[in-house]
């Protein structure tokens, strides 16, 4: 070792030395309680969903703004030849097929670190029950796709929500959490209006050269 | 009797983790006084940690407050696999970085915000505080990567590995980071005890 990084080597000793006996704890200027007191009285007391949902604006009209939308996603994943014997599937009832648009176009906020607006919640339950007799009555093939890719979004979900247990607050892990959600529900969104398209659709309804039958 | 002594000190520290433990359960189950308690408890050190991450004091203390927050929310999915302290400290680290992120890095900035920073924090110091309130200026006056690293590693005395997953960046980076931080310190430090000695 030359004298040089002999003499680098004790200031770096001597800084660190000098860092090690910094305090590591001081007190904030002013006592913070009151205004964390005032901001966590919501899960004492749980609100109603407008005060959280103000908080993140964003994810409620990334959500409004996808579920609104029209997507592609199930025609993806149910080929022309179910389509056409989906077109056997007993008509739903009208009011079933009101509420699930309703529950659908609703703005949907995730709440932080995947805390999920009551609201939500209830509508998602609901749809999700909804579908689950639909999805019932597709056929087999159709119905396995369909499984698999919710089974396999649900699965990512929790997998994010166990990784933002242990980091809190990771805006990559709330990003993915959101954008999981939103997948689900677009999907969600697209099995019920796929199913009930068909369902009212005419038997003799004209199938595109793509086999899209439908109009999403 | 030294050996009475750490019994009595380890005793101390399990009653204080079964305390704890007791606090988190509680405020987990929506026990706000109990989170108050874990505040209490906390509060200190991460503020330090904000203070110096941000070198800046209102930012800070936003931070301190905006880590609590989310600790809140997310305490009823916490496991007790880490300390509750540990878990905090990383809370306390993604909320400094988002507000960053938010203020596009410009915190920090500027000799007043360096020397209120370093005042405060020296004013806890218990050895020198004239030589700490220049060792915390100089770190207030570092740049926000060099800071945050220097800070994690050289401060709170976490390993590489770990200050890269809290800063969400590579292991070389946050050695280069380091070692950026210690030359600015060095020659920051070389120059204000010039000033000194000329004075």
């Amino acid at each position: 070792m030359t004298q040089d990084e002999r003499t680098a080597q004790d200031a770096a000793a001597r800084l660190d030395a000098r860092l090690g006996e910094l305090p590591l704890e001081v007190a904030p200027g002013r006592d913070l309680w009151l205004d964390i007191a005032a901001r966590i009285e919501e899960r004492a007391q749980p609100v109603a969903s407008t005060t959280r949902r103000a908080s993140w604006p964003w994810q409620a009209a990334a959500a409004v703004v996808l579920v609104a939308g029209s997507s592609l996603l199930t025609a993806s994943l149910l080929d022309r030849n179910v389509l056409v014997q989906q077109s056997a599937v007993p008509a739903v009832r009208a009011n079933a097929h009101a509420a699930s648009d309703a529950a659908v176009v609703m703005p949907a906020a995730f709440g932080p670190a995947g805390q999920l607006d009551l609201e939500y919640v209830a509508a998602r339950r609901q749809l999700t029950q909804m579908l689950d007799q639909r999805i019932a009555a597709l056929p087999t093939s159709a119905r396995a796709k369909l499984e698999f890719n919710l089974g396999e979004m649900r699965r990512a979900a929790d997998e994010i929500n166990a990784a933002l247990a242990e980091q809190p607050g990771d805006p990559l892990l709330e990003e993915l959490l959101l954008k999981t959600y939103q997948d689900e529900l677009a999907m969600l969104s697209n099995i019920s209006q796929l199913t009930s398209s068909l369902a009212n659709a005419p038997a003799n309804m004209p199938v595109s050269p793509n086999g899209e039958r439908m109009q999403l | 009797m030294a050996y009475a002594g750490e019994v009595v000190d380890e005793l101390q520290r399990a009653r204080e983790a079964a305390e704890e433990r007791r606090l988190v359960t509680s405020a987990a189950d929506g026990s706000a006084a109990a989170f108050e308690q874990l505040y209490r408890r906390h509060s200190a050190r991460i503020h330090a940690l904000c203070l110096r991450m941000t070198g800046n004091v209102a930012t800070a203390e936003d931070c301190t407050q905006e880590a609590f927050v989310q600790a809140w929310r997310n305490l009823p999915r916490f496991e007790t696999r880490s300390a509750f302290g540990t878990w905090l400290h990383r809370i306390a680290v993604n909320a400094v970085l988002q507000q960053a992120r938010r203020r596009g890095e410009s915190l920090g900035a500027g000799d007043s915000i360096e020397r209120e920073v370093a005042d405060v924090l020296a004013d806890h110091a218990t050895v020198d505080p004239g030589r700490s309130r220049d060792l915390e200026a100089a770190i207030a006056g570092l740049p926000p990567g060099a800071r945050h690293v220097l800070v994690l590693v050289g401060v709170y005395g976490h390993s590489h590995e770990e200050a890269s997953q809290l800063l969400g960046i590579a292991v070389g980076t946050c050695k280069a980071q380091l070692h950026r931080a210690r030359a600015l310190l060095s020659a920051r430090l070389g120059e204000t005890e010039r000033n000194h000695d000329a004075g």
